[in-house]
């Protein structure tokens, strides 16, 4: 098992360095100078350069590439070029917000998502199955950001129950910090909730037919025990695929919903950055976001090995 | 049901699917034809408008009222719709334009090649969707087309890992073979063989791509980055609403609405086209259904000799169960099937594959799948009535009163539990043991099974035992809390011959040890003979003839027992057919009204198509539903010896 998570974690290395050298030359080719940016259209040539020289801007993009590359490995990732703030720790204040974001829209989807999928199996074809297959249909189309409008207008301005922007840090106060995020999470995890209770519901449909939840049920256990037990290991590896896959929709899901909610975090950061280009906020950010998806991956791969006793013997 | 009736269902389930396909491709239809009839349809300029009728409602003058600019909405749906589909087509035309390709080459050359261009698609694929979106539209700057084009170029990866696995797929099928033969080149193969092939996935797959396109574009132009004051696109409509929300809500419905429609209209066509495509996915549930208690008027009276025994441990009358039939009524699948099970006896119940032997078993225990229902006059084990009650009360009964072994040992044993976790659960569900009594338990009955080092055993997966030690398993399950009657439904039909005996000779000690009953189901003759005391005879979901086995096997007097003793030996698991008995048992709603067997006898008369065949008694004990049954001399096996004989050559 331990063998597994270090060749898995060491294979990481790679990809995440390829995510960075495309990103970073990527950043070379574009014709937009933040220099211009930063002295504005009515400056001179000599000024703009000036500038230009200022952030090493005009040395060889091989030389600004080593430059970063042995900085990011240090954990240095440079910094912005307009506020001169240290990309680093810009990332890792933003960092918590996205993080609590994307782990209530995950929150969400999985508890809206499994039980209403098993429930769905559990009746195919009979009016209950399609009602939750209906809301799943509209639920995969509706945008999140929209979602969350309504939201904000039903339980922030006519219900005033909840913030309609913002976030409080769990520091601060555990309660107020559940509060700024519950709007959030539901309009972020409503997508999820949908494409979760989908597959819970085809892959309960398939596991329902099995022989062994015949066994299980001729040896006179509870339905809740034949489901819960025999049924739902049995069919959580297709549900932990699709979960692997919401956890990057959601983190980028999260850019959207930040800024509707006006929540800084990662989603704020990399939309300023992109508008003015920024390029070491957004080499950052594409970096961070690369290694969250790929520790998330890993730990879903290990869950196959323990809800699959065949796969642990290879 | 028969299989015609099915094909029918399932044809009209899909004609059904398609209506409604073809209703969101009428949806998707609508939104083209706003797109493109735009400056015809929309009353005003959807980017100019009055500051002075800002936020008015809906009106006869703006039907969906105006923006805060004075802008009018319903016009800059309209246009929007534009903005949607045309970013959409952009998109998903950039994606197609190198993903295909891209992926058509990857999957057809293999390699390096390939392996390079994967591991690209991988590394872009790692970052969020939205993240690589921003990510690249840094580079571009923002600009609707720009924004798409980004869009498209990211799409494009998902469309070239699906294209490649297509074509791995295809690569290997015997068409290009063929094509390769007769000395086509790579692009030919490529484009007139391969690509045709995997064209419907790669529909189904642009269809809701584009649907993915039209959220991308309202994301995108929500935050910003995509449509610029120069569209109007549903998305910066959007972020228009929001600002102004707490002065006018209404302003965020249309455009809202305007993209989940078209958006779900795209995703409703795309998973038409894939029903369309692929085979119908199957429907099922939980398959419980309780015993109901039948009008027991008929079935008061005295079954005939054969079917009963004095003081039965199990005894069934009158047992019926039907399935609802696609097109409407009910489809009776076991006929009024009376039977008794004695104490400490093997009753081994006989019948060709459809004649409805396992469908009878599995009633007994409620489990029959969810819409078949089944009734009785009454069904006593052990002096208990289990007619009328309910899933729970029934649970007492299945696996403590009640053992039962399935035919797939392997595929019957949950794969993701030990089998001495299976094992132990029957046990502290039902006779509340610990873990460590439940473990010490188990291990005695692997002994008792005769499972090699079964303490070594119990942590075992199922996918570590063979078919015969697995078989162990599910008997070992079905023992654990001493059951008075044990079913065992095809318990050797899937295991080797030579461990075949192994297992009914496990079964005839564990009778002996135990005092325990036996319902023997099975379609081999030669099973009956080694183990049975009485033997029934199925078919068609009647029971045809019912005696002890010695008699029956001696003189049979149904036409179909003695089809079935002159078939011996045979394998019927390979042919499915009797060697003796031209044709297959029909369908349940193909079942005559007479005697069911008539069809395939060589004895029927006219009379024998007359009306219901009646079960009566016949000589030596027996029950038989043959009407000749008197005038028939009939062909059985001098003894079972000859049969064990005739069976192991």
């Amino acid at each position: 098992m331990l063998r597994t998570v270090v060749i898995r974690l060491a294979a990481m290395f790679p990809l995440v360095f390829l995510v960075a050298t495309g990103v970073f030359f990527l950043g070379r080719l574009s014709d937009i100078d933040p220099a211009e940016n930063i002295v504005g259209p009515e400056a001179s040539e000599e000024q703009v350069a000036a500038v230009r020289h200022d952030l090493g801007l005009d040395r060889p993009a091989l030389e600004q590439y080593a430059d970063w590359l042995s900085g990011a490995v240090r954990g240095d990732l440079g910094q912005s070029v307009y506020t001169k703030a240290d990309v680093s720790a810009s990332l890792l204040q933003a960092l918590p917000v996205t993080l609590s974001l994307t782990f209530g829209g995950l929150l969400v989807g999985l508890l809206l998502g499994v039980p209403s999928g098993i429930w769905s199996a559990l009746r195919a074809g009979r009016a209950g199955d399609r009602a939750i297959s209906l809301f799943a249909t509209v639920g995969q189309a509706v945008p999140g950001f929209w979602l969350g409008l309504l939201l904000i207008f039903a339980f922030a301005i006519q219900l005033p129950w909840f913030p309609s922007v913002g976030y409080v840090a769990i520091d601060q106060s555990l309660t107020g910090w559940l509060r700024s995020l519950a709007l959030p999470s539901v309009s972020l995890g409503v997508v999820a909730a949908a494409a979760i209770s989908r597959q819970t519901r085809s892959s309960m449909i398939g596991v329902l037919q099995q022989e062994y939840v015949r066994t299980a049920l001729s040896k006179g256990l509870s339905k809740r025990r034949v489901v819960v037990k025999h049924a739902l290991k049995n069919a959580a590896v297709p549900i932990v695929t699709v979960v692997s896959f919401q956890v990057t929709t959601l983190l980028g899901g999260s850019i959207v919903i930040e800024r509707l909610f006006a929540m800084p975090g990662l989603g704020q950061l990399a939309i300023d950055a992109v508008l003015r280009r920024d390029p070491d906020v957004i080499q950052g950010i594409v970096v961070l976001t690369v290694i969250i998806v790929v520790l998330v991956n890993v730990l879903l791969d290990l869950s196959y090995a323990w809800l699959n006793p065949k796969v642990r013997a290879l | 049901m028969s299989a015609a009736e099915a094909s029918g269902a399932r044809f009209t389930a899909r004609l059904l699917r398609s209506k409604a396909t073809l209703l969101w491709a009428a949806v998707v239809g609508l939104v083209l034809f706003c797109a493109v009839l735009a400056p015809v349809i929309a009353p005003y300029d959807p980017l100019d408008g009055d500051v002075r009728e800002g936020l008015l409602g809906p009106s006869g003058d703006h039907w969906l009222g105006t923006d805060k600019l004075g802008r009018d909405v319903f016009s800059r749906i309209v246009y929007g719709a534009q903005v949607a589909l045309l970013s959409g087509a952009e998109a998903v035309g950039i994606a197609a334009a190198i993903g295909i390709p891209l992926g058509l080459l990857s999957g057809y050359a293999g390699g390096w090649t390939d392996r390079i261009l994967m591991r690209i698609v991988e590394g872009v694929m790692s970052v969020p969707f939205l993240v690589l979106a921003i990510a690249l539209i840094s580079v571009l700057g923002p600009g609707l087309w720009k924004s798409m084009a980004v869009v498209g170029v990211v799409f494009a990866m998902t469309l070239m890992r699906l294209t490649r696995g297509e074509t791995l797929a295809a690569r290997e099928e015997l068409y290009v073979d063929g094509a390769r033969v007769v000395g086509a080149g790579a692009p030919r193969i490529l484009f007139r063989h391969i690509l045709p092939n995997i064209t419907p996935p790669l529909i189904v797959q642009v269809t809701l791509m584009i649907a993915g396109a039209i959220i991308a574009e309202a994301t995108l132009s929500f935050l910003g980055l995509g449509a610029q004051a120069g569209h109007a696109s549903w998305g910066s409509m959007l972020a228009d609403a929001q600002e102004s929300i707490r002065q006018s809500f209404f302003l965020a419905l249309p455009p809202g609405i305007a993209i989940l429609v078209t958006v779900l209209a795209f995703n409703q066509v795309g998973d038409g086209v894939r029903d369309l495509f692929a085979r119908e996915a199957k429907a099922g549930t939980l398959g419980v259904n309780p015993v109901h208690r039948g009008k027991g008027a008929e079935a008061e009276a005295d079954p005939p000799a054969g079917t009963a025994v004095p003081d039965p441990l199990l005894s069934v009358r009158d047992l019926t169960v039907s399935f609802p039939q696609p097109g409407g009524g009910r489809v009776t699948v076991v006929q009024g099937v009376s039977l008794d099970v004695g104490k400490g006896e093997i009753l081994g119940l006989v019948g060709e594959s459809g004649s409805g032997k396992s469908v009878t078993a599995m009633s007994l225990l409620g489990l029959v799948p969810d819409p078949g229902r089944v009734a009785a006059s009454t069904v006593r084990l052990d002096g208990r009535e289990l007619t009328g009650l309910p899933f729970d009360e029934l649970r007492k009964v299945r696996g403590r009163e009640l053992g039962v072994v399935f035919q797939e040992p392997i595929a019957s044993l949950n794969p993701a539990y030990t089998v001495g976790d299976q094992v132990a659960e029957v046990l502290r569900e039902h006779d509340g043991l610990s873990r460590a009594q439940a473990r010490e338990r188990v291990v005695e009955l692997f002994e008792q099974v005769h499972i090699p080092n079964p303490a070594d055993r119990l942590g075992d997966y199922p996918h570590q035992f063979s078919g015969g030690m697995a078989q162990r398993v599910m008997i070992a399950m079905a023992l654990a809390c001493r059951p008075r009657l044990l079913v065992a439904d095809e318990p050797t039909t899937a295991l080797d011959v030579t461990v075949q005996g192994q297992v009914l000779d496990l079964l005839l000690e564990l009778r002996e040890q135990t005092g325990m009953s036996i319902l023997l189901i099975t379609h081999d003759l030669g099973v009956v003979a080694d183990v049975a005391d009485r033997v029934a005879v199925m078919y068609a979901g009647q029971l045809v003839e019912c005696g002890p086995t010695e008699e029956v096997f001696r003189k049979p007097s149904h036409p179909y027992t003695e089809g079935l003793l002159t078939s011996l030996p045979r394998n019927v698991r390979r042919t499915g057919r009797l060697p003796s008995i031209p044709g297959v048992v029909p369908a349940p709603d193909a079942w005559p009204e007479g005697c069911h067997f008539a069809d395939r006898c060589p004895h029927a008369r006219p009379r024998c198509s007359g009306g219901p065949i009646e079960l009566a008694a016949a000589p030596g004990g027996r029950a038989t539903r043959c009407v000749r049954a008197e005038e028939l001399t009939l062909t059985g096996v001098g003894g079972t010896g000859a049969v064990q004989i005739a069976k192991k050559p």
